[in-house]
């Protein structure tokens, strides 16, 4: 499965937003097979910050672990943002490109 | 008929909508009135005050000029009365500021000599609203909301709340706190959360690694303590300040 981030929006900020956010895409990760990786596309995302990548990316991290896959990270918010992320949560995201 | 074409052609406002877009009370625009400060505009054959919308603009416009909006905003915390910011500055609630900040992502992209980091000033921006957002929600002393402007040419970005401020957040899950400067020290340098038990609090120490990365510099206080961060910076330098602000006050220059 494939999340297109850039469906939440191009400024993806805020705790708030963020739980929202995860919360209106939870439904669709019911069918998630269980060896089936889970790929977060930031193609299009202009800023990211920490506070929307920890109430979205964490449950995915805590859930999904290695089968969580990074796609088109080069914004320096989304780079910046992860590299704090991945400080917190112990781990190095998979990034793809 | 008169008052009519009067109205549509000067846009008259009534005092209570001046007062609104001026960010003083009506009271306080009457007393200007009376002492011919600020004249309504036809107050010798009229029962009301009324005010031309394009000199209430103007009036607002000089006041930017003639202040930066550092000043402006530092009185609006320093200030032990609060009252709201003019409404070109005021983002009462998160999403009026989620709104300006996708427009400043917009206009920060038109920069060219901004194309590689525009996107990090964006994000440290957010960064700093949404935290007195989530750190003030429900729990504002008086005026809800931030302050929140921009000079694009001057490379200056400002926001300021009239929040708790960080000493008594932090305090709340590290009462050995004993001061706004050990406050902000621990603000910008441990991850720690203000809303404990929830694991967060990390928003500051990204805007200080993405300042130092970067260039641009960052001042900020709270209570009586204030600091900069700039570009390659090793250490936070707090220090004491002359002022006593009601809670947080940031501008970042770029």
């Amino acid at each position: 499965m494939t999340i297109f981030l850039k469906k939440f929006g191009t400024t993806l900020n805020g705790r708030q937003f963020g739980r929202e956010s995860f919360a209106a895409f939870g439904p669709s990760l019911r069918d998630v097979k269980d060896d089936e990786k889970i790929i977060v596309d930031f193609e299009g995302v202009v800023t990211f910050t920490p506070s929307w990548g920890d109430e979205f990316l964490g449950p995915l991290s805590h859930r999904f672990g290695e089968r969580l896959v990074l796609k088109n990270t080069e914004n320096p918010s989304v780079q910046a943002t992860l590299k704090l992320l991945g400080s917190i949560y112990g781990t190095n995201f998979l990034s793809i490109f | 008929m008169y008052r009519f074409i009067l109205n549509m052609s000067l846009q008259l406002l009534t005092i209570s909508q001046a007062a609104n877009l001026l960010g003083v009370s009506i009271q306080t625009l009457r007393r200007w009135d009376d002492s011919g400060g600020f004249p309504s505009t036809n107050r010798e054959t009229a029962k009301h005050r009324h005010y031309i919308k394009s000199d209430i603009e103007n009036y607002i416009k000089s006041r930017i000029s003639s202040l930066s909006l550092l000043k402006i905003a530092r009185n609006w915390v320093a200030n032990s009365k609060g009252t709201e910011p003019l409404p070109d500055f005021y983002c009462p609630d998160i999403s009026v500021f989620q709104a300006r900040l996708t427009r400043l992502e917009n206009e920060l992209g038109n920069v060219k000599r901004l194309s590689r980091i525009f996107p990090l000033i964006s994000a440290i921006t957010g960064e700093i609203g949404n935290n007195s957002f989530d750190h003030n929600l429900g729990n504002w002393p008086d005026i809800l909301g931030i302050f929140f402007a921009y000079d694009l040419a001057k490379g200056k970005i400002v926001l300021a709340d009239r929040g708790q401020g960080i000493l008594a957040t932090l305090q709340k899950v590290k009462p050995e706190l004993a001061n706004h400067r050990d406050a902000l020290r621990t603000a910008f340098t441990e991850i720690i959360s203000g809303r404990a038990p929830e694991y967060r609090g990390n928003g500051l120490k990204f805007v200080k690694d993405v300042v130092i990365a970067n260039e641009m510099s960052l001042f900020f206080s709270t209570g009586d303590a204030k600091l900069t961060i700039q570009k390659n910076g090793s250490s936070i330098d707090v220090q004491g300040s002359a002022d006593d602000l009601h809670g947080c006050l940031a501008l970042i220059t770029f």
